[in-house]
């Protein structure tokens, strides 16, 4: 007696033919319960999208908006020129730092003329400008952390001829929570959809293997590896996964292109909101999907004994 | 070659089989029998590893059976040829495909699986119903569809368990000719049967179980 122990050239690719026969067949024979499915997993990535879209473009927006708040330091009324000079200095070198703006005595006086308008004349009982001088500096926009912002204050506040350091930190601190609200949301509310596209792969997968339970108990006596099993249920998740996936990039561009050309007319800030829809979206949720299917249909098999 | 040595099997504390030692001979023909619920579909279940010893060891040529592993088990029985007592034929293929299926298994081209199903369904005279569902055969070609598909892949060993079944004295002839056949070209062939006709002056060695033991060994 002899093992037939090494494997034949071709073998792995006439595993891998039958197994693209076996699901195409499973595919073909439940047309519909695989159409549902999907279907659902379709809809699942397009509100995952949808979300991460959205959540995208206002994470940016908010970043830019706290961006806007920048902070000014007032300096002291003796400051020297030197100093001042050496502050400027200080500010450019400073990496989190993105713009300096230097606001001397003149320029605020002018600034707040223009403000009171024709109550500037209260302005003439003095004869220099009553406002100091001043650096308005804006943070990288990673600064949208309150706390890391008053530790950036606070250290500013030391440096030599600085009297004040002033930055909008209720604002601050009121976009700082949203942005932390949303971040909670896109990972409790992405997880629940990944959860739930895996399930659907999952059942769908675990019906099929129910009704083919006698199929894959002779197979098994029969001397088939636990690939051989497995092959067609995962190509028919891969299946599902990806074309849930196309189903559903096709579905978001349709949409977007919808509220770009249509609701934007009513809504602007849709546009606001909407600003972008990167390509990548044609490879990732069909990719997305497909990874998430395969997941569920590779727990559905489960282990495979002999 | 095939080798119980001390062998004992229990089904949830009931005996079944009691310290069996057994050789048997590579290229030899043998009949495994006794009455209903002797152990005779459990000893073959334990040559295929669908079951496990509770003691002894069993080696089928070169594998330790009893100590194989899971991912080991298939290569096992994709060198033993089963006939099942219960068929365990596929109501959704046609009979060509549950043929098929065995050599589908170890990754054979489409080319070579239509030779070999072609020339094992002549073998069994079933060419003509290739193409019909097994549920639509009669008792004795659904027997030998299942032979067909137990001798595709020219297996080392091949267990035949209650092969003539209820099939008529003309038929079991027919089928014990091809297990002769089947041995003739060095298959080791095991046959689970309680039908004495089949091995009476057979010149074959029978191995008789009862009451979990080898109760007696004797040449038919
Ligand atoms: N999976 C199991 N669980 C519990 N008991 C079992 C199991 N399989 C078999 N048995 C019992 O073990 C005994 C032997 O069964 P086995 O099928 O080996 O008998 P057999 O000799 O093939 O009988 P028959 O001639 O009727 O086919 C029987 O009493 C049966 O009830
Ligand atoms: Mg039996």
């Amino acid at each position: 007696m002899k093992k037939n122990k090494s494997a034949p050239k071709g073998m792995y690719i006439e595993i891998l033919r039958y197994s693209f026969k076996a699901a195409c067949k499973s595919i073909g024979h439940d047309k519909w319960i695989n159409f549902l499915t999907i279907l659902s997993v379709s809809i699942g990535l397009t509100i995952l999208c949808a979300f991460v879209l959205i959540n995208a473009n206002m994470n940016s927006a908010l970043q830019k908006w706290a961006q806007s708040f920048g902070v000014v330091v007032y300096l002291s009324e003796d400051i020297s020129r030197d100093a001042e000079g050496a502050l400027e200095e200080h500010f450019l070198k400073d990496n989190d730092i993105e713009e300096v703006n230097y606001i001397s005595k003149d320029q605020a006086a002018e600034e707040i003329k223009k403000t009171l308008g024709q109550h500037a004349v209260i302005l003439d009982v003095f004869n220099e400008s009553p406002l100091p001088s001043s650096f308005e500096l804006k943070l990288r926009s990673k600064f949208l952390d309150p706390a890391r912002v008053r530790e950036k204050a606070a250290q500013m506040q030391k440096l030599e001829g600085v009297q004040e350091v002033q930055y909008g930190e209720k604002w601050l601190s009121s976009l700082s929570t949203i942005a932390k609200t949303l971040k909670i949301c896109s990972i409790v509310f992405g997880t629940a959809i990944f959860i739930a596209v895996t399930f659907i792969t999952y059942s769908t997968i675990k019906i099929f293997l129910h009704r083919r339970r006698d199929e894959i108990e002779t197979l098994k006596l029969l001397g088939a590896s636990r690939s051989f099993i497995r092959l067609p249920f995962l190509i028919e998740g891969l299946f599902i996964g990806t074309l849930g996936g196309a189903l559903s990039s096709l579905g978001i561009l349709a949409s977007y292109s919808f509220i770009m050309y249509k609701m934007v007319e009513f809504l602007p800030a849709m546009k606001f909101i909407m600003s972008s829809l990167p390509s990548s979206i044609y490879v990732v949720v069909p990719f997305g999907g497909a990874v998430m299917s395969l997941l569920g249909s590779f727990i559905a098999i489960g282990k495979i004994r002999y | 070659m095939i080798l119980f040595s001390d062998v004992s099997k229990r089904y949830d504390k009931k005996p079944v089989l009691n310290s069996i030692s057994l050789i048997i001979k590579k290229g030899e023909l043998l009949f495994i029998t006794g009455p209903s619920g002797a152990g005779k579909t459990t000893m073959l279940k334990l040559i295929y590893c669908s079951e496990r010893p509770d003691s002894g060891h069993i080696t089928v040529s070169d594998w330790e059976v009893s100590k194989l592993g899971q991912s080991e088990i298939p290569e096992l029985r994709r060198n033993i040829g089963i006939i099942f007592q219960d068929f365990k034929l596929l109501t959704n293929r046609t009979v060509f495909d549950n043929v098929a299926l065995a050599l589908s298994i170890h990754g054979m081209n489409q080319g070579k699986i239509r030779h070999y199903v072609n020339e094992a369904l002549e073998e069994v005279k079933l060419l003509d119903k290739a193409s019909l569902y097994p549920q639509f055969l009669s008792g004795g070609e659904q027997q030998r569809v299942v032979i067909a598909r137990a001798m595709v892949s020219k297996p080392v060993v091949l267990l035949a368990d209650e092969p003539t079944g209820d099939l008529d004295v003309e038929n079991a002839k027919t089928i014990m000719e091809l297990f002769s056949k089947i041995n003739g070209k060095g298959t080791t062939v095991l046959i689970a049967t309680h039908d004495e006709n089949l091995f009476r002056n057979s010149g074959h060695r029978v191995v008789h179980i009862n009451d979990h033991y080898i109760e007696k060994e004797y040449v038919g």
